[in-house]
């Protein structure tokens, strides 16, 4: 049993030495600019293509890939359903907006009830799922990347621009057909070929604003465009902070946040929807053995200077050059730090949505 | 094949929902029921009757916590808030059928550390599994009795708190299991109210704080390693009149407010002054904070909760010298 | 564990020096058997190893209606075994019961049977029921499922049992129990789960006050005679979703679970629910002081038992079943105690014997009259004979006692 929900952000990592771990720590974290395995700078994306409309059964559909053969395809379809009045928001007046197909005929009462459980629209009518090659779809990772697209999405664009009143609610507002029908939302995404988790987040990430602004546009086109949210990985090696990690660079990362952000309205700031830890895999890799208390390498290496420093983005005592497991949570100042790299003006945030809306929607 | 799917999803959704009906467990009536619907006699009970905030903005609830219920685990505890006032005045003196708000209560067990199986593979870490479940009783809407997104969510948020905090090398090749049974939930908003632009579970993020505390008590009290006791906290922006700009509150009742605008919960360890695990939801932008305070409003709400957490951090301490003691007792 | 540690150091051979909870462990069978037969110059009692008499029970307490968000709530605690019973009443409507139309006819016809029959009784003696009644309890709440009740172990409660693996098959063997005891004894009477429809039969000028004052007329209960009954129908049901958690378990599940369950249905309130005509569905009012307790017939408390025997193997070595009176001859004749029943067995008593007995007894007029056995089983060995059942009923009626305080405390 603990094999299969162990499948959690850890089983992905790959299988990297403590010797390895410890190098590719020692290069992200070096003060000032890192350097990557892949020569990009710490706010630098790897080149994606995106592709939109590939699916003509779906109602958007895009399909996404990096330029290293990670790709994915999400799907987005809506369905009408029927709108089931739950009975904790139910009472009198809700009562009477429903029964308002009578008062209407009855000539008595015939308004519309407007900003009600009815119009406001529910989040579990957006679906989302994601598989992943080699996931069940009820184990932690899946389900934990679902949460949280389904979190932000439904979130997003939600309160803030009241102006316009068909933004009212965000995109669960926007399911509203009427009273008593809604569309619900199904978004399927698949990773493919090379299916790192990280990767694959990362383009299913930038998967779904092109899905749901399809579909959105299909539902009102009357609403200016609006951007969906997105969700940018961020993981914190050292003092440094490093966006669209590989998995390699996530697997010694002191601190992995996914952070979803959204255009906020009309204005050209960006604002924060959400943020998440997520268990950084660096917790549960194996240690390296120093000199010292190596037993195996006592007498035949010169007696070295291993001297314990505190690493100050850990707090841990650390034998430089020896890797060590990460331990215990990370600072307020790093979360800060991280989420303002994200959010400034001129940022990272705004970079990548200018850069996607670069992608042509018709 | 991923096309496929993309098409077949609707479908194979509907198809689960019909193999639920599962025949280990006793069904109801085949034709499904529903929750009861009130029609309030009284449309102006609303605004009158709703719940509102008694404490101050950086007042915490009490809470009950108590290790060592379930002897067969290594280590339990279990868990309660306690009941705002609004529902301390409904229970004195009931008036409706229809709760004003609710108070948290579940129980956390953990068994090991124990071998792990033989087919899995080698672990030089302790293995942690996380189980949150809901009672089908413990929520407004019956739950299910299968784990359902949220429930699993939960669970994952929880393990990245404990992680944090457990030192792991010290149970190579074990594992330890952590379940966690919520008896009484807490609301996403009042009953009365319509669900706004702002909603959502808002009550997963309190349930979450209290599985934290449940849990990290738990481990204590089986004797498992750990650098701090790590604790949740919540923390959230509420609008309670129209117009005015979110406040910061701590330890927020959803229930107790007119509109949540953003909340945040944490894992946190005050010795080392460390977040394990941050889960924020909501912008954050409108907050309303000092004029000289120059933090951002994700930064106050970030605070308030650690501050939050600081707070359960103390009955944590209580209840886990009580854990001590009691095992002290034992031996001797 | 305190008291049965001292009570162990005495029996253990000196030779041995194993701690007592060791010993337990390494050798419970004769740890358990050193316990309940002490060497005769010890001179002391013999006691369970958790320092119990044979026929006594754990300290149970009893708490309802704790829990918000559930008609009916209870914990029930019997020693380190918790059970926690939630009791959530939905409505099935009856245009949701797919062979309703087809069965309705031949109700119509009991109903007004019964409707005659309630009238000449009076009501406060609803403890005697007419046959139609019974017949009509057992066609609605069994073929309809009006109780639903289920019982999880997958709340960590003990090592074995998974969390989030389907139920295992001693949780599914407990929830039939349950199901099938609470059919078996009829506790929830059908008529407190019916919503009832009185449409008016009213004349032009009446109509007019229907419309407005549009729940006065909807009114489930009308005062009126069989005339008024004519046109009753029935609109609806309660079901009772009755789910057990058990929080911790040590032993004896049944009875804990059972118990919750007995304790939460006598907690639980149904509000008062009507058909709405405008609205065309059933509505509920919200009002405490409108809303009804179930009417339970009966408080039928569980007891189980489970055997221990001196001899660990003796199952194994009987090939043939041995008679009963000459067992007891040879027993009687070696002059020490071959068996013990030990009631409310705990987690460490149930792994040593596979003889089980539960029993299910009521008392007749709220205590004053005679015992009623409800439900009496027994399974995994022969060495339980007539008189001890007899016996082990009379334990079971001093536990009525008890459980009867206990549950009318809380």
């Amino acid at each position: 049993m603990a094999a299969q929900q162990k499948a959690s952000s850890a089983s992905q990592t790959p299988h990297l030495s403590p010797a390895e771990l410890s190098y590719l720590y020692t290069s992200l974290s070096l003060p000032q600019n890192p350097i990557r395995p892949d020569g990009r700078s710490p706010t630098q994306f790897r080149p994606l293509t995106a592709e939109p409309d590939i699916l003509p059964g779906t109602n958007g559909s895009a399909r996404i890939g990096f330029a290293d053969g990670t790709q994915a395809v999400v799907g987005v379809k809506a369905e009408v359903e029927k709108t089931v009045l739950s009975a904790d928001t139910l009472d009198a007046s809700n009562l009477s907006q429903q029964q308002g197909d009578f008062a209407a005929q009855e000539g008595r009462d015939g308004r519309e009830g407007a900003g009600s459980a009815a119009v406001a629209g529910h989040g579990s009518w957006v679906q989302v799922s994601i598989e992943i090659p080699g996931f069940r779809d009820d184990d932690a990772l899946p389900v934990f990347l679902s949460e949280m697209m389904r979190e932000s999405l439904v979130g997003s664009v939600a309160g803030g621009n009241d102006s316009s009143d068909e933004m009212a609610g965000g995109l669960k507002g926007r399911l509203v057909i009427n009273k008593r029908w809604h569309w619900r939302l199904y978004i399927d995404s698949q990773g493919e070929e090379d299916p790192f988790f990280d990767d694959d987040w990362a383009v299913a990430e930038h998967l779904y604003p092109r899905g749901t602004t399809n579909s959105t546009v299909k539902l009102s086109s009357s609403v200016p465009q609006v951007r969906p949210p997105i969700t940018l990985l961020v993981i914190s090696v050292g003092e440094n902070t490093i966006f669209d990690p590989s998995r390699e660079e996530i697997a010694v990362a002191d601190a992995v946040l996914a952070i979803s952000v959204a255009r906020d309205g009309g204005d050209k700031n960006l604002k924060l929807l959400s943020i998440r830890t997520i268990d950084p895999p660096s917790r549960l890799t194996q240690p390296a053995v120093p000199n010292s208390e190596n037993v195996n390498a006592l007498g035949a290496t010169a007696p070295t200077e291993d001297v314990a420093v505190l690493n100050p983005a850990t707090g841990e005592e650390e034998v430089p050059g020896v890797w060590r497991p990460r331990r215990g949570g990370v600072k307020r100042s790093v979360i800060a730090q991280m989420v303002k790299t994200v959010l400034k003006k001129g940022g990272v945030g705004e970079e990548v949505l200018e850069g996607l809306e670069g992608v042509e929607v018709e | 094949m991923s096309i496929l799917n993309v098409f077949n999803s609707p479908t194979t959704f509907a198809l689960a929902t019909c193999v639920m009906a599962d025949r280990r467990r006793i069904n109801g009536p085949p034709g499904g029921t529903r929750p009861a619907i009130y029609a309030t006699s009284l449309p102006s009970i609303k605004d009158a009757d709703r719940a509102r905030r008694q404490r101050q903005p950086s007042e915490l609830r009490k809470i009950f916590l108590k290790t060592g219920l379930i002897p067969s685990a290594s280590g339990s505890s279990y868990l309660e808030f306690e009941p705002s006032a609004s529902l301390a005045a409904a229970r004195a003196n009931p008036k409706s059928l229809i709760p004003p708000s609710s108070a948290l209560k579940l129980a956390c067990t953990v068994h090991g550390p124990k071998p792990l199986p033989r087919s899995v593979a080698f672990s030089p870490n302790i293995v942690l599994t996380t189980h949150v479940k809901y009672a089908p009783f413990a929520a407004r809407k019956r739950k299910g009795h299968i784990r359902d997104a949220s429930e699993r969510d939960l669970g994952v948020h929880l393990e990245t708190a404990l992680r944090g905090a457990i030192i792991a090398e010290r149970w190579p090749k074990s594992g330890l299991d952590i379940t966690i049974t919520i008896i009484e939930a807490e609301d996403d908003r009042w009953w009365g109210d319509a669900p706004d632009s702002h909603d959502a579970s808002w009550g997963m993020m309190n349930v979450l704080a209290g599985c934290i505390n449940a849990a990290s008590a738990a481990i204590a009290d089986a004797h498992i390693d750990c650098l701090d006791l790590v604790s949740g906290g919540v923390a959230a922006l509420v609008t309670d009149n129209d117009g005015g700009a979110p406040q910061l509150m701590l330890d927020t009742d959803p229930a107790e407010h007119r509109s949540i605008v953003s909340a945040c919960v944490v894992g946190y360890m005050p010795a080392r002054d460390e977040i394990t695990a941050l889960w924020l939801k909501g912008g954050t932008s409108k907050a309303a904070l000092d004029e000289q305070d120059g933090r951002s409003g994700h930064e106050a709400l970030v605070d308030g909760a650690v501050d939050a957490a600081r707070g359960a951090h103390m009955v944590l301490g209580e209840a886990v010298k009580e854990s001590m003691e009691r095992a002290l007792g034992q031996t001797t | 564990m305190a008291s049965a540690t001292g009570a162990a150091s005495h029996p253990v051979p000196p030779s041995l020096s194993l701690p007592p909870s060791q010993f337990a462990r390494l050798q419970p069978h004769a740890y358990l058997l050193a316990h309940l037969s002490p060497p005769a110059a010890s001179n002391q009692p013999s006691i369970r190893a958790n320092g119990r008499a044979s026929s006594q029970f754990r300290v149970t307490s009893a708490n309802a209606g704790s829990l918000t968000h559930t008609n009916g709530s209870a914990v029930v605690r019997m020693g380190d075994t918790t059970s926690v019973c939630g009791v959530r009443a939905e409505i099935l409507r009856t245009e949701d019961i797919a062979s309703w139309s087809v069965s309705r006819t031949s109700n119509e016809a009991s109903n007004k049977r019964r409707r005659l029959a309630e009238l000449n009784e009076k009501p406060n003696e609803e403890d005697e029921d007419t046959a139609a009644d019974d017949e009509e309890d057992r066609a609605h709440i069994e073929d309809l499922n009006l109780l639903v009740p289920n019982l999880s172990l997958s709340t960590g409660c003990a090592p074995g049992f998974t969390p989030g693996a389907p139920p295992s098959a001693l949780a599914q063997s407990l929830s039939h129990q349950l199901l099938s005891l609470l059919h078996s004894t009829r506790l929830v009477r059908a008529d407190d789960l019916r919503i009832w429809y009185q449409p008016p039969s009213l004349g032009p000028e009446e109509l007019e006050r229907h419309n407005d004052d549009e729940q006065m007329d909807v009114d489930p209960n009308p005062s009126g005679g069989v005339e008024d009954h004519k046109n009753r129908e029935i609109k609806g049901f309660w079901v009772l979703y009755i789910d057990v958690m058990i929080i911790s378990l040590a032993g004896n599940p049944f009875d804990a679970a059972w118990a919750s369950v007995l304790a939460a249905l006598r907690d639980t309130k149904l509000p008062r629910s009507w058909w709405d005509v405008d609205s065309e569905m059933i509505l509920c009012s919200d009002n405490v002081s409108e809303a009804s307790k179930l009417s339970l017939r009966g408080l039928p408390v569980a007891s189980s038992f489970c055997v221990f025997e001196a001899d660990a193997a003796a199952g194994w070595r009987a090939v043939v079943i041995p008679d009963a009176e000459e067992q007891k001859a040879r027993s009687q004749k070696k002059g020490s105690q071959q068996r013990w029943i030990l009631a409310d067995p705990d987690g460490y008593e149930e792994n040593l014997g596979q003889e089980r007995i539960c029993l299910v007894v009521d008392k007749e007029k709220g205590g004053k009259g005679k015992t009623v056995v409800l439900k009496m089983e027994k399974h995994g060995g022969w060495t339980v004979d007539t008189d001890d059942l007899r016996q082990l009923v009379d334990i079971s009626a001093r536990r009525w006692d008890e459980m009867k305080r206990i549950l009318d405390q809380c």
